[in-house]
């Protein structure tokens, strides 16, 4: 479980977090939705500690993120696994060398071990015999399944993915979300996704955070989403014609 | 002011860059990949500058201080001593650091871009140490070669000038480059040669590192990375030689 108690956070004069807390269930699929400049990156950056919040607090279990010095932080994070929005692969490796980067950091397993463990993280996603390909010969949707086979190497405790399936087609974006759903559900991790794409609300979100400007507007799960009275949450859910005809 | 916190800024990234590495066999095997790719790949536009510049300054010296009374020898002396203490340690780096320097920086600045760093980070490793580190040892083991080589390749050069254009023989070139030979001033060159290494390796990736923003300042950061690493290259030749020869 994650908890986040009341943090801010804001550059130069733009508040962009402001007094957010909310807690991420063990093992369930956390979704942090919002419009773009909403605060969804920034929060997810205080998660995983590549921001520092100005005020507030982030646990982890019975373990006080936030006051850990940065090196304990470095250490922590090795319990995390995080998708970046476009992959964030490195390019002058190959797929192989990518999922297997942290095992090389983080493990004494043998050649054949991390080639085990590799092969396995491929299947997973869905990419076997891809091993060979450099980052440039993926497709956007590879790019981030590989991606998602790095974050998981190392069977992290925590999964965070900033908007996993932006830019991919409606049928690809699926495929990424329940591919995320099913290892959260596999292996019980603690995810937390940024996202403002309804499809994946509506198919796998199980706990749900609306964050509006910077602060928390709503909290709940996919079904209450669609009966809310909250008017902020209804402008963005229901923003297209499509989703209002729907409601 | 702003300069202040740079520099503190700078110094906070050299602290980082050389704290204990999580796995030596990984550094190990990375400062071998960088000295090829900064230190091998950089041999064919040494040899050719140096070569080029042996040939010119060798006639300079002739046409320049040539007369009757100074022994022909001489002219190969100082162009030795050109070589030696200026050309193949200072402008020689100065090259080296708008060709190694941009490269850096702009590997480094689309890595920022790209939230790779942030993916190092994330995985727990420390992304100055392990991707910079290698890259400063990589050259400052590589530039003290390709120092000595440019100096040879330089001689090569005025001699085959010095015979072609029927500056002197041979045998008085070879006199001149081995007239008055003094150790201690390949010591200075050499131990130059290393500053300089750490100066451009760093301060490029400096730049690299804290680029923000996309493509526009990935480019804005090569080119501040270069000017900087040469200011700061002047300023240590300068430094350098009033402590050792001054």
């Amino acid at each position: 479980m994650i908890r986040v108690d009341n943090i801010s956070k804001s550059f130069d004069k733009n508040e962009a977090l402001l007094e957010v807390s909310a807690v991420f269930a063990e093992a369930k699929t956390n979704l942090v939705i919002g419009r773009s400049g909403s605060g969804k990156t920034v929060l997810l950056k205080c998660l995983i500690g590549l921001l520092e919040p100005d005020s507030g607090d982030i646990w982890y279990g019975n373990d006080r993120f936030t006051g850990l010095d940065s090196d304990q932080q470095r250490n922590f994070r090795q319990q995390m696994g995080v998708v970046f929005q476009g992959g964030a692969l490195f390019d002058s490796l190959t797929v192989e060398q990518n999922i297997r980067l942290p095992m090389d950091f983080f493990t004494d397993w043998t050649r054949d071990q991390k080639l085990e463990r590799v092969n396995f993280c491929l299947q997973m996603v869905h990419l076997p015999d891809s091993n060979k390909l450099l980052p440039a010969e993926l497709s956007g949707g590879m790019k981030k399944r590989v991606a998602i086979a790095r974050a998981i190497a190392l069977n992290p405790k925590y999964l965070f993915c900033d908007e996993p399936n932006s830019g991919l087609d409606p049928q690809t974006a699926i495929v990424i979300d329940n591919l995320i759903h099913e290892i959260t559900l596999e292996f019980k991790i603690t995810t937390v996704i940024n996202t403002h794409d309804m499809n994946s609300v509506m198919e796998i979100g199980d706990n749900i955070l609306f964050l509006s400007e910077g602060h928390k507007c709503w909290e709940g799960s996919r079904e209450e989403i669609l009966t809310s009275d909250n008017k902020v949450l209804n402008d963005f859910v229901f923003a297209s014609e499509l989703m209002k005809k729907f409601k | 002011m702003g300069i202040l916190i740079s520099l503190g800024r700078y110094m906070v990234f050299v602290r980082r860059i050389f704290s204990k590495p999580e796995k030596h066999g990984i550094y190990f095997r990375q400062i071998f990949r960088e000295i090829d790719k900064l230190g091998v790949s950089s041999l064919g536009i040494v040899a050719i500058i140096s070569f080029f510049i042996g040939m010119v300054v060798i006639i300079h010296m002739t046409s320049s201080i040539g007369n009757p009374l100074i022994p022909v020898y001489y002219f190969s002396y100082t162009t030795r001593d050109v070589l030696v203490l200026e050309f193949s340690s200072t402008v020689l780096c100065l090259i080296l650091a708008g060709k190694v320097g941009s490269n850096i920086s702009s590997e480094i600045g689309t890595m920022r871009v790209t939230e790779q760093i942030d993916a190092l980070e994330t995985m727990g490793i420390n992304s100055a140490s392990f991707l910079v580190q290698p890259k400063i040892i990589g050259m400052m083991i590589t530039t003290p070669v390709l120092v000595i080589l440019s100096i040879f390749i330089g001689l090569i050069g005025g001699w085959i000038v010095s015979i072609a254009g029927h500056l002197m023989t041979s045998a008085d070139y070879i006199h001149g480059i081995r007239f008055k030979y003094d150790s201690f001033k390949v010591l200075y060159t050499l131990i130059k040669s290393v500053v300089f290494a750490f100066l451009i390796t760093s301060i490029s990736a400096y730049f690299g590192y804290y680029t923000k923003g996309g493509a526009l300042e990935v480019g804005r950061s090569s080119t501040l990375a270069v000017v900087y690493s040469m200011i700061m290259i002047l300023i240590s030749n300068y430094l350098i030689t009033q402590i050792m020869l001054g």
